[in-house]
């Protein structure tokens, strides 16, 4: 008889990373680790000029210069790029004009280093210069010359809308507060630098191109549409990525070029950024100015809030008009709120153009409502808890600007959150210099409606099945370091019952594994998740029907019991290679295809322009605490501990989904605390590792992390968003702390030392916090 | 400029023999640690042919203590200085100023001389070779306009060692060695108030050890740095602090400021401080006086104003540190 032999549960345990040996080992290839003796080194010449007309380039020297393959510059660029379809105003090398300081003007690829730096020294560029804006408001000034010619007054984008009656519901409240916020500047500063591998295949006109990227599939559209290659000819392979972010979840210029330069000298070209060149290709988040007013009733309800968001978007486009919806949107499904005003400005500046990061669009409308929130429920003596729970919202409904609740954890987190730090007990008696702060936080578990809609299932999972007995996901899916592989592998070995080491996972090789859209706004756990549950449902069916034809029995009366199959309890069982053996007769190979679409009604908003972004499956809830004490003398704060909820519907790997929270309110504590992008008349002044401040290991405080798991009805196995949504709420809840701590609010972040000083010396010692 | 170039790299035996290739080669560079200057090497800041490694030379490691007091090789790591035990007793300001050093990894490759003889730093300046050149360069290098100052002639680029100070306090003086034979000299002679040549180490001299004076009497000294990170970042300010005490006064008083100018020095003026008792008035007083001599410039993404008026708090909690024992 064969041993009826369990299979151990995969959902819910904690798993370390598939692709974890490779990293800890040093076996991972990343894209700067690919290439052979012959591969050439690419270069980008980079504009010294903020906003300028390229007179004349002269590549002729360069050309000529022994070991030079191939010079590139805009003339050799077919169209334009951008990852949103209605606006890709950028080129991979600038064409007639350049509109920040590092832009791409000109490549070259060549046979080592020194040669491809003197050779990029030799290339004859002549500029006129042009007007520069360096702030959103300079750049709105009247008589400001346009970025772009399409673009009046250098508005990317203005969103405004009113819903419900905000004039009416701001006169009935008790108590109506307006505050100014500003976010500086962030950017995401992962691990690797980009970096690009392309291979040219000259006689059979095909090019294979390895980039450091989160969206290979939009890498792939933007390299035939920039490049005037058919689709066919292109194969793109992700390699390991040292993180992402969302500073790579477009299509960055240096992959194009390396295309380019790998068409046009034939060969392997490989292009690696500097840390310079990665912060100046940018695609952070945007310095934003939040105008906000809240109007609230004594009890703490809220009854209606106007917003004004400005953002200097950078140089393009970019991801900038979804930015900016974000922004507006999500200032709805954290909580019951009915009437909303709403004026956004995606401005247009000579910078490094910002993107999608980390929490997009949220993080910074976020820590200005829940600090004001925090700052009105002092005044009027109420709980910063309880004013939370004065307005929450009853799931599933739907928000007056079209969002879907369905799973709704936030009671839970504040219940979390309030007795781990001990909140009660402990606020307010901390003595001199130290305070407790909180604040709660969302964000959605993919966007409903992709970028590029094709009418296509959002996302389609394959598993093939052979003579040996393993199963292979095939995947789009980018893992980039958040455990998307592995999360695909804890649902299909879940679903079929078998032991997780017969899993293999194969993700992101255009050749091979059916397209997906990529790794960003927390899309893939819950929507490849599901389509990776369905392939193996029908998987499943195939193998049963199989057991039932070889154990001669229905197959509704067929007993999966881990990798064995019975037809009734006196049965011998078949073995899983058994059963793939039986299913292979006459059938061979077996391959099964599961994919994932979003209902209709998650899909947004119609009420305004615009109103589809924030629409998804299923959002993510936070709520945290944060202890801080400062020190007077120098305004140095130190982020004493951490307690933080997070509501991910159901932790399918705890171990993953505890170092994805961790990792977020990590990532907000460097921009409340001291990360800033900083430019000198439009020059990255900060673009390294030492003026750009990420914390470090002393500044990072002990993390309590409480899992909620308020199950999403669509979610795989109940799961929503894990890896954002914890992000935002730190801002805030770092500045109410320091407020309670020494009785100043903090409107402008980072809160550096610096600024803390100046905000202490212009406020009378002993103010109470207001 | 982010690729090494080709360079020769000399690695000789005795700093006589280290002395003597400098002198053949204009444009070597000694090297130790390399923490920093290999960073300038590839952002074309420095461009030597030649590097003259000095980790062989046997008399530039050791810390020795006799009568006399101590002898710090400048080959001795920041970790060296931190791990012992005789100069985290006696000479605490110099152990907390190299474990305040960038980051423990750094502490391990850094050494004495490397720190003592760090090159200035400013905003303008380290940066690359793009970076620069779009900026039309600076005063310090290949420039003739001061960003920190424009239509100034003087280079502000600020000294960020945090040695310097802290030695300065405990009386410290430099062995250097040239082509003309041995010196020694006080370590706050080894500056100049010029961030473009702060230096006062004539052609091809090496710095060879740092000599501690014994300690005299009760008290103590101490370092603090201010800094947006509390690892990795150099000083926006440092103060070093040596305080002897008799009866709750002060009898002994020596500060020194490193990162608020283009070299460290000693605070003048600490006479008058000296015989009265530290108190809340007298570091007050103190925090005053090195508030008026710190002169940072913009040369960090910090204000001056900040940096200035962090030193003076550092003074007054390194000194009450100090005083409470």
């Amino acid at each position: 008889m064969n041993e009826t032999r369990p299979v151990a549960a995969s959902i819910g345990v904690p798993t370390p990373l598939v692709d974890g040996p490779d990293k800890v080992s040093g076996r991972a290839r990343f894209a700067a680790d690919y290439g052979f003796r012959e591969t050439l080194v690419g270069r980008v010449r980079r504009s010294p000029a903020a906003h300028a007309r390229i007179k004349r380039i002269d590549t002729s020297k360069a050309e000529i210069l022994a070991g030079v393959r191939a010079v590139v510059t805009g003339a050799d660029v077919a169209a334009s790029y951008g990852v949103l379809p209605i606006a890709m105003n950028e080129h991979a090398l600038a064409k007639e004009r350049v509109r920040y300081r590092g832009e791409p003007v000109a490549a070259v690829a060549a046979v080592d280093v020194e040669t491809a730096a003197k050779a990029l020294d030799l290339i004859e560029i002549e500029y006129e210069a042009l007007p520069a804006y360096f702030s959103a408001a300079a750049a709105r000034a009247g008589d400001a010359l346009r970025l772009h010619d399409d673009k009046p007054g250098n508005i990317e984008r203005d969103v405004h809308f009113e819903l419900g009656d905000v004039a009416g519901q701001l006169a009935m409240a008790d108590l109506v507060r307006e505050e100014t916020y500003r976010n500086a500047e962030v950017c995401q500063v992962q691990s690797e630098p980009h970096a690009v591998f392309a291979e040219y295949d000259a006689e059979r006109d095909r090019l294979t191109v390895r980039p450091s990227t989160q969206v290979p599939y939009y890498v792939h559209l933007m390299l035939a549409r920039t490049m005037n290659m058919n689709q066919s000819r292109i194969r793109v392979i992700k390699p390991h990525i040292g993180g992402g972010f969302g500073c790579r979840t477009e299509t960055l210029n240096t992959e194009l070029i390396c295309g380019l330069l790998a068409r046009k000298a034939g060969g392997a070209v490989r292009l690696v950024s500097s840390r310079e060149e990665t912060f100046v290709t940018h695609r952070g988040r945007p310095e934003t100015d939040t105008r906000l007013r809240i109007g609230m009733m004594k009890d703490g309800r809220i009854t209606a809030v106007e917003c004004e968001v400005v953002q200097r978007g950078g140089a393009y486009s970019g991801y900038g008009i979804v930015t900016i919806l974000y922004a507006g949107s999500l200032i709805y499904a954290l909580y019951d709120i009915e009437n909303v005003k709403y004026d956004g400005y995606r401005v247009l500046t000579n910078t490094p153009p910002c993107g999608a990061m980390r929490g997009h669009g949220t993080v910074n409308t976020r820590f200005a409502f829940e600090s004001l929130l925090d700052a009105m429920a002092h005044e009027l003596g109420l709980d910063p808890f309880e004013v939370r729970r004065k307005n929450l919202i009853q799931a599933p409904t739907m928000t007056a600007n079209g969002l879907l609740v369905n799973s709704y954890g936030i009671p839970q987190c504040l219940d979390w959150a309030e007795k781990a730090s001990g909140w009660r007990e402990r606020k307010g008696r901390l003595g001199p210099n130290r305070g407790l702060g909180m604040a709660c936080s969302h964000y959605v578990s993919g966007a409903s409606r992709p970028k590029h809609w094709t009418g296509e299932p959002h996302a389609t999972v394959n598993l093939k099945v052979d003579f040996d007995g393993s199963v292979t996901i095939l995947t789009g899916a980018a893992e980039i370091g958040q455990g998307s592989s592995t999360v695909l592998a804890q649902c299909v070995a879940e679903t079929l019952d078998v032991d997780f080491g017969r899993i293999r996972v194969i993700a992101s090789d255009s050749a091979m594994t059916p397209k997906d859209n990529g790794s960003y706004s927390s899309r893939v756990t819950y929507m490849v998740g599901n389509a990776a549950i369905e392939a193996a449902q029908k998987l499943r069916g195939i193998l049963t029907e199989a057991a039932a034809r070889k154990l001669e029995v229905r197959s509704q009366d067929v007993e999966c019991l881990g990798e064995t199959y019975r037809g009734g309890s006196q049965d011998q069982g078949l073995s899983f290679e058994d059963v793939v053996g039986e299913a292979l007769v006459d059938s061979g190979t077996i391959t099964v295809k599961g994919t994932y679409s979003t209902r209709p009604e998650s899909h947004g908003g119609k009420k305004y322009r615009g109103a589809a972004i924030g629409g998804t499956m299923a959002f993510s809830y936070a709520a945290q605490v944060v202890e801080v004490s400062v020190d007077p003398d120098t305004g140095e704060i130190t982020v004493e501990k951490v307690w933080v909820a997070h509501d991910c519907g159901k932790a399918l790997n705890p171990l993953a989904v505890e170092g994805q929270v961790e990792g977020s309110v990590w990532m907000g504590l460097g921009q409340a605390m001291s990360e800033e992008t900083r430019y000198h008349d439009g020059l990255a002044i900060t673009g390294n590792m030492l003026d750009y401040r990420v914390p470090t290991i002393v500044e990072s405080p002990p993390i309590e992390v409480g899992l909620i798991e308020c199950a999403d009805p669509y979610g795989p196995f109940g799961a929503k968003e894990a890896g954002e949504g914890s992000l935002s709420g730190f801002l805030p809840a770092m500045t109410n702390a320091v407020a309670d701590a020494i009785g100043v609010r903090a409107t402008e972040l980072p809160l550096t030392p610096e600024r803390l000083l100046g905000l202490l010396e212009r406020t009378p010692r002993g103010r109470a916090a207001a | 400029m982010e690729y090494l170039p080709t360079l020769h790299v000399h690695r000789p035996a005795t700093a006589e023999e280290a002395v003597a290739v400098r002198a053949n080669h204009a444009s070597a560079r000694y090297l130790a640690g390399g923490t920093d200057m290999v960073v300038n090497i590839r952002r074309g800041i420095e461009q030597p042919e030649h590097l003259i490694d000095l980790s062989d030379i046997e008399e530039l490691g050791g810390i020795q203590a006799s009568a006399n007091g101590l002898r710090i090789g400048a080959g001795s790591t920041l970790k060296d200085l931190a791990d012992d035990r005789d100069i985290r007793r006696v000479y605490a300001a110099v152990s907390e100023a190299a474990e305040s050093v960038a980051g423990p990894t750094h502490q391990s490759y850094g050494t004495v001389g490397g720190n003592l003889c760090l090159d200035t730093r400013c905003l303008y300046y380290n940066q690359s070779e793009w970076w620069r050149d779009s900026n039309d360069f600076c005063l310090k290098l290949k420039g003739n306009v001061c960003h920190v100052a424009p239509g100034g002639s003087f280079c502000f680029a600020a000294f960020s060692g945090d040695l310097a100070p802290a030695l300065m306090v405990c009386d410290a003086e430099a062995e250097l060695l040239g082509p003309d034979g041995r010196r020694r000299t006080p370590l706050a002679d080894l500056y100049r108030d010029d961030g473009m040549d702060h230096l006062t180490l004539k052609a091809g001299e090496l710095l060879v050890a740092v000599h501690l004076p014994p300690p005299d009497g009760d008290g103590g000294s101490g370092y603090a740095k201010s800094r947006v990170r509390s690892a990795i970042d150099f000083p926006l300010a440092g103060v070093a602090v040596r305080l002897g005490l008799s009866s709750g006064k002060a009898r002994t008083l020596a500060v020194a400021l490193t990162a608020v100018a283009p070299r460290p020095h000693l605070v003048e003026g600490s006479e008058e401080l000296k015989g009265r008792h530290v108190d809340d008035a007298w570091l007050d007083d103190l925090r005053d006086l090195v508030r008026a001599q710190a002169s940072p410039m913009r040369t960090t993404t910090t204000k001056p104003w900040y940096r200035r008026r962090v030193a003076g708090a550092l003074a007054a909690k390194v000194a009450r540190r100090i005083a409470e024992g």
